[in-house]
């Protein structure tokens, strides 16, 4: 049963915060929330991840903090911008308002309850032909100081005709408490507009997450990502971007490492509204203890989106007997000229590499390592730049155990 | 060198070595022939440590150690180096990682001090060249979409860069083309010293022309079953196997 009081009083806390007048749309939000509650196993969208006995939990509305307490990752050439908690400190948080979204949502009832409590994240906007001059590294810090912290995020990112951007969306969360956190990021590329996308989930082991990214490409327009889930505990990914257009190009690359008892449900709906479209899938996952992963890609080519080129690759490696991964990639067609690939493999490490590592002399915990990380560089090589790479090699080797010099990789 | 007594091994509930003698002592070069599935795979295989395989009966000794007793990566730090017939695709893994993991791992096991990055590079680069590869395939996946022939010269690459004791060549002349074969014979025989023994395990007597051996030894059933000089290989070449089981049958 949703705990109706818990939600009430957080956002009866967190109203006394907001200008009044942007209080009724988000109350509103809150009750269809209420209406609706919790995803879960009734729905087939989330057959996997069930969240409504969540609902009965404690929430609370996100405390303030000032400042970080520990040190936060920087990458050369890029500008950082922080996020404590939810809130930046150089925004005043709840100045702008936050609209009720709008569009078809992987689940109401989140990006409902998101609506009540979203505070302003990421909000780029490029005119045509403008493009950032260094890319923007989006850091979304969590210390969450009482169980069922709610951290509610909304993005947007829109680019005018041929204008580019790069941009890294970093969740980097601290503590062991329970907690909550959405993001619902809106891409918009205009024509021939260039995005290059990379999230980094490095949440805490307390965190349920939900994160949705649309997007509308249109002809010409490129958006290029790249996701990387290394922590949280339970993580729910949606991304469904739409090629609106002739010559709309995407590619969406997918690392999970799941590890502990997390599990990690990553969706992905590339629908091809229009002729001459692109796109690729191609995800890997590995997963060690008593982790679960699951990976539903799905292509749909909608009437008339003729020529589409569309390609899914899953790749999957378990790393001991408990670990589970389900993936599956999924074709609709509804065009007769169209060429689209897909496969889906799962496996354990290779014992006829393991032998080879060995008999050249490396021990085998090194032999393991080495071919871990192997299976992961396919999706890790795109990241960029170099020190962003490493940065989540460092992340992905710890989680191995630290059998490899990073430098040997280097 | 390397003393293989009363070896007998098997797979599942096969038995495929029978009881396999063989000595090479060091400095020398052996050849392995023998037909399909005769066991000379398996023999290189125990080796270099395969777990594959369960050794029922026999000893194997290299340099006075028991090799038997001994995991894979302790072997190879020993000397131990076999160059596969078949050799593995690692993607993901570039072969500098690799070489860099396994011979600072030897040097490491050793007691030897890891080599310098820029010595390393130096190294390697002076091997790459001395099998007339291109440098680039360095940060290539070990063996990844090689053709059957550059896995065969990147074992030989592998071998020396690492400088092993023992080199146990598994087919490596098999799919190599004329040049390639030259090459690898020049690999073979640069590390040709009084320190160090191979076994060479071929159906040509092609490869032999190049790296001459000082004995050839025929593996049938699980057994050496005739042994002999560099002549033998020719008699093989010309007659095949058929003769020595009748021999051994009457
Ligand atoms: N894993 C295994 N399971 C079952 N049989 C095996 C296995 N490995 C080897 N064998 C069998 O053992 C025998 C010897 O194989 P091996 O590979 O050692 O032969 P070989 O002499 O190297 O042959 P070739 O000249 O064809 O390379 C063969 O009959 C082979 O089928
Ligand atoms: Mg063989």
């Amino acid at each position: 049963m949703l705990n109706r009081d818990a939600y009430e009083s957080a956002f009866a806390r967190f109203s006394e915060t907001l200008p009044a007048a942007t209080i009724a749309p988000r109350r509103a939000a809150l009750q269809r929330f209420l209406d609706t509650g919790l995803p879960g196993k009734g729905l087939e969208a989330w057959k996997y991840t069930d969240l409504s006995p969540l609902g009965a939990e404690a929430v609370a509305a996100p405390s303030v903090r000032g400042r970080p307490e520990t040190p936060l990752p920087q990458f050369p050439g890029m500008h950082t911008r922080c996020w404590v908690n939810g809130r930046a400190p150089d925004v005043d948080a709840q100045a702008g308002p936050v609209e009720t979204p709008s569009g078809e949502h992987a689940h109401d009832g989140l990006a409902n309850l998101n609506a009540a409590f979203a505070l302003p994240g990421i909000d780029l906007l490029l005119d045509d032909g403008a493009s950032l001059d260094a890319p923007l590294h989006a850091l979304f810090v969590t210390e969450p100081q009482g169980d069922g912290e709610m951290v509610h995020l909304r993005h947007r990112i829109v680019l005018g005709e041929g204008a580019s951007a790069t941009v890294v969306v970093h969740e980097l969360g601290r503590g062991d408490a329970p907690r909550w956190s959405t993001h619902l990021l809106d891409i918009e590329l205009a024509r021939g507009a260039r995005l290059r996308l990379v999230r980094l989930q490095d949440e805490s082991a307390g965190t349920r997450g939900w994160f949705e990214a649309r997007a509308a490409v249109h002809g010409d327009a490129s958006l290029d990502m790249t996701q990387v889930d290394l922590g949280g505990g339970i993580v729910r990914n949606d991304w469904r971007p739409r090629l609106l257009g002739p010559g709309a190009d995407v590619v969406l690359r997918g690392l999970m490492a799941p590890v502990g008892r997390t599990h990690v449900d990553s969706q992905f709906l590339t629908e091809h509204a229009a002729a001459h479209g692109r796109s690729r899938q191609w995800f890997r996952g590995l997963a060690w203890d008593r982790a679960q992963g699951i990976f539903n890609g799905k292509v749909v080519v909608r009437p008339g989106a003729q020529k589409t080129d569309s390609e899914q690759r899953i790749a999957n490696l378990l790393l001991s007997p408990r670990a589970r991964i389900n993936a599956k990639p999924e074709l609709e067609i509804y065009a007769d000229d169209v060429k689209c690939a897909h496969g889906a493999t799962f496996g354990r490490l290779d014992p006829a590499a393991l032998f080879y590592l060995r008999s050249r002399g490396v021990d085998e915990a090194t032999a393991r390592a080495l071919l871990i990380h192997g299976f992961a560089e396919a999706v890790l090589q795109h990241l960029e730049p170099a020190e962003l790479r490493k940065a989540v090699v460092a992340r992905l080797l710890e989680r191995i155990g630290n059998e490899i010099d990073p430098e040997v990789l280097a | 060198m390397l003393e293989i007594n009363n070896l007998h091994a098997r797979v599942g509930e096969t038995d495929i070595l029978k009881g396999l003698d063989l000595t090479v002592n060091a400095g020398e070069v052996h050849a392995v022939m023998g037909p399909n599935g005769s066991g000379k795979s398996t023999l290189s295989k125990i080796l270099a440590g395969s777990e594959d395989y369960t050794v029922t009966e026999g000893r194997v000794r290299l340099l006075g150690q028991d090799l038997l007793d001994m995991s894979p990566e302790q072997r190879a730090a020993a000397g131990v180096f076999l160059g596969f017939q078949y050799p593995v695709e690692i993607p993901g893994v570039s072969n500098m990682v690799f070489l860099k993991s396994a011979l600072n791992a030897q040097r490491k096991t050793r007691g030897e001090p890891e080599l310098e990055a820029g010595d390393f590079l130096a190294w390697v680069r002076h091997r790459v060249k001395q099998m007339k590869m291109d440098p680039a395939m360095l940060s290539r996946g070990v063996n990844e979409g090689f053709s059957g022939g550059e896995k065969k010269r990147n074992e030989i690459l592998q071998m020396l860069v690492l400088e092993p004791r023992l080199m146990v060549l598994d087919e490596t002349d098999s799919g190599l083309d004329i040049d390639a074969l030259k090459i690898v014979a020049e690999g073979i025989n640069a590390l040709r010293s009084p320190e160090r023994a191979t076994l060479l395990v071929t159906h040509y007597q092609r490869l032999l022309d190049y790296v001459q051996p000082d004995k050839v030894h025929v593996l049938s059933g699980g057994r050496i079953i005739k042994s002999g000089g560099p002549e033998l290989a020719h008699e093989l070449e010309e007659k095949g196997y058929g003769w020595l089981s009748e021999q051994r049958a009457a």
